[in-house]
């Protein structure tokens, strides 16, 4: 069987810039998420619990970590000998090298890619969003409404309509206008990034754009516009579930929080201890964690390896963090390979890889009397070292 | 590494009771996360070992979707890899049970003599351990001696009154005797059921045995090479631990709670025991948690108390509910209100609300997998 129904491409080479530290190293969808994921690990299990075995990454910034954490795909079931996971980085040619300029434009560069598995039908991701979501449902939709384009689109509240991508439909669901980050919102449907295409009509358009000299090559604000002034087929589908965009520090904190509980009257949750719907990831050879005589451990998510002899309050640990004897991690999240030392205490901050907390510091505050805290990976906080409240504590090396 | 590597997956399990009543020895549940077969299968592939035989004799099934293709230890090979050698039947002989070592090992002579390595590495799972085989091979080639076997001064939770093999080493690591006995006999050392040889060597002296009308591996062809002074130990270097009862099993599980044993089987970078992942959710602690000296798997949700136990991937401890010196495997609950000590829940079995179950360090109190208390 030389051809798929339905194919993905998955925009990962997004900078991350409002993430920032954690995303000086790697880019934004290879960023940890929720105790042992990364947020990439979401969208490539939505698409193979939904039946989508074959995915383009299309990475550009920082892919070192990313690619490596991505490999054969195997951990998501993507190593197929037709079809699987494939790292699509930019590439020269006969006629010169290109970085990709816009969103449409990392596509265009990989029609050949697409062309290769003979898909109808082309689903277009980014790697920037937490949700659980089964798009065999959305592409059944695009097909029964005979649509050239879907969008997918959640209910925001009115006060946040603003700042998305706002679709304005019939009674159909049929996309009458597109407006990005309007004023004065009409609806609050607003755009979660996720597109399903019919394979022909992608690519004409994408090629007439690539034409444009006038385009920024970007789908939300060439191709989607383009595609509803020629009157063609667009359709909203409407998504119910949790989602989130993770783009800055504070939704990043608030996410990975919400991984630990939510609200009883929250009426959509993230569930990760879903065995109908699971989220794969990469795994490393860590033994089970141990929680000591000591410290008490509460409303958090611990991952493997680590050993908890502090108290752990609201926080998620990721694997093989120490918090010592004494020590105490409220509102935080702690990634791979810290230590937190003895009676430290650390408040209401986001610690990324390999730091050390030294005995007695002090880092971050209360969370409803300041800012966030961040300490970038590897960094070593001294004996009795303070990091005040709302301070973002850069690597040694890098220069901001 | 110029060595296959064979583990047998039944030989020492005759006290395990229930325990091992629908599967191997192998494939009995350890440590939060592993089978015990995890343990000799790491240790082998982490030395370089590329072709692993594994001789079972019953009940594989558990063990076979376990292992799968041995991916997880990178063994899903083009040529060797993993092969799980089950008992077979012939055109002329119906399959049997292997009674011993020894039988299990002419029946798989074929599999030996299609390998090409020049070395055999022989081990069980019925003790526990985290060792460089690369240097129990390198050491075994050294001395020049016919075979080596892997012995170390203390195995810990070994029950006094169940057989072992002790073998008495002198100054130079020539080994001099062989007992079986209950007891550590004065001035031996355990020995651990696992021997470094040559293939074709051991293919000549088991099909001698078979001629013989021999019975036993360990009786017959090890003594015969030791009268020969054609032995040498090699000392295990870290801790051993022996699953040898149910008792045993408890303690061994418990003795994770020490930080040495710890690091001991764990701690090493270069040689860490895989297991295949399950992809469960990150372990999750309520608000009314309460959690001392435990070891705890992944994909867990503890809502009520545990204190001093293992609890394995998936398992769930709701409100109330008081979990303590025990074992508690794989998708097993724990109901509200529920009280467990000294148990051994096996794999999904539901504790209802408020019952109290409690057996004794001596005597764990074992639930079979699938029950509803």
């Amino acid at each position: 069987m030389n051809k798929k129904h339905c194919i993905a491409m998955l925009l990962a080479g997004g900078q991350g810039s409002r993430l920032m530290p954690l995303t000086n190293y790697v880019a934004k969808p290879a960023v940890p998420f929720g105790s042992r994921y990364r947020i990439i690990d979401f969208p490539l299990s939505n698409c193979i619990n939904s039946g989508i075995d074959t995915v383009g990454v299309l990475t550009q910034y920082q892919p070192l970590e990313l690619n490596d954490y991505l490999g054969t795909g195997d951990p998501w079931d993507m190593n197929l000998r037709f079809g699987g996971l494939h790292i699509l980085p930019p590439y020269q040619a006969a006629k010169g090298s290109d970085w990709f300029k816009g969103t449409a434009n990392a596509i265009y560069q990989n029609i050949r890619f697409i062309k290769r598995y003979d898909p109808d039908y082309v689903l277009i991701l980014s790697g920037d969003h937490i949700y659980k979501m089964n798009y065999e449902i959305m592409l059944e939709e695009h097909i029964a409404n005979k649509a050239d384009c879907t969008i997918a689109v959640i209910d925001v509240p009115l006060e946040e309509a603003s700042r998305f991508g706002i679709m304005n439909t019939d009674k159909t669901g049929r996309i009458l206008e597109f407006e990005e980050k309007p004023k004065n919102p009409k609806s609050t449907q607003a755009s979660m990034g996720v597109y399903i295409f019919s394979t022909d009509k992608l690519i004409s358009y994408l090629e007439a754009d690539e034409k444009n000299p006038a385009s920024s090559n970007d789908f939300g604000k060439d191709i989607i516009p383009k595609m509803l002034e020629d009157g063609q087929r667009m359709f909203a589908y409407l998504f119910k579930g949790y989602w989130r965009d993770v783009g800055t520090l504070d939704s990043f904190w608030s996410a990975n929080m919400d991984a630990i509980s939510m609200p009883e009257d929250e009426p959509e949750k993230l569930i990760l201890n879903d065995k109908g719907w699971r989220i794969y990831f990469r795994h490393g050879y860590n033994h089970p964690q141990y929680i000591g005589e000591t410290g008490i451990q509460r409303n958090s998510l611990i991952g493997d390896a680590c050993i908890v002899e502090g108290d752990v309050e609201h926080s998620v640990l990721f694997s093989n963090v120490r918090i010592e004897e004494g020590a105490s991690v409220k509102d935080s999240i702690i990634m791979d390979n810290c230590v937190i030392k003895k009676g430290a205490v650390v408040e209401y901050a986001i610690v990324d890889s390999g730091c050390e907390i030294g005995e007695d510091a002090k880092v971050g505050g209360p969370k409803d009397e300041g800012k966030l805290t961040v300490i970038a990976k590897d960094n070593k906080i001294r004996k009795n070292g303070k990091v005040k409240q709302g301070d973002i504590v850069y690597h040694e090396e890098e220069d901001q | 590494m110029n060595a296959l590597g064979i583990i047998f997956t039944d030989s020492f399990d005759t006290n395990m009771e229930e325990y091992v009543e629908r599967r191997t020895l192998a494939s009995l549940p350890y440590g939060g996360r592993y089978r015990l077969v995890d343990f000799p299968l790491s240790n082998m592939a982490n030395a370089g070992v590329k072709n692993i035989g594994i001789i079972t004799r019953m009940n594989y099934q558990s063990l076979a979707q376990h292992l799968k293709s041995g991916a997880d230890w990178d063994l899903s090979r083009k040529f060797n890899g993993i092969t799980l050698l089950p008992p077979y039947s012939t055109q002329w002989a119906q399959a049997e049970f292997y009674e011993n070592r020894l039988e299990g090992l002419i029946a798989n002579i074929p599999y030996l003599r299609f390998a090409e390595e020049k070395y055999v590495i022989i081990a069980g799972c019925h003790q526990i351990w985290n060792e460089d085989l690369d240097d129990f091979v390198k050491k075994h080639i050294e001395s020049g001696a016919k075979l080596s076997v892997m012995y170390a001064d203390k195995v810990l939770n070994h029950q006094e009154e169940i057989d072992a093999t002790y073998i008495k080493v002198d100054e130079e690591g020539a080994v001099t005797g062989q007992r079986v006995e209950k007891t550590k006999p004065r001035g031996y050392s355990y020995s651990l059921n696992t021997y470094c040889i040559e293939r074709e060597l051991l293919i000549s002296l088991i099909e001698k045995a078979q001629r013989d009308g021999k019975k036993s591996f360990r009786r017959d062809v090890i003594r015969t090479l030791i009268e020969q002074g054609q032995v040498v130990g090699y000392e295990a270097k870290g801790i051993v631990l022996a699953i040898e009862n149910p008792t045993s099993y408890l303690e061994s599980s418990l003795a994770l709670l020490e930080s040495d044993v710890r690091e001991a089987l764990f701690g090493n970078e270069n040689n860490p025991i895989i297991t295949p992942a399950r992809d469960s959710a990150p372990t999750k602690y309520g608000e009314e948690a309460v959690v001392a000296n435990s070891f705890i798997a992944d994909g867990v949700v503890i809502e009520g108390e545990v204190r001093n136990s293992v609890i394995f991937r998936g398992a769930t401890i709701e409100k109330g509910a008081v979990v303590e010196n025990s074992v508690v495997m794989q998708d097993t609950v724990v109901s509200e209100n529920a009280r467990i000590n000294y148990c051994v829940l096996d794999k999904d079995v539901l504790i209802e609300k408020g019952r109290w179950l409690s057996g004794y360090i001596t005597h764990p109190f074992y639930v079979k997998r699938n029950s509803r208390i």
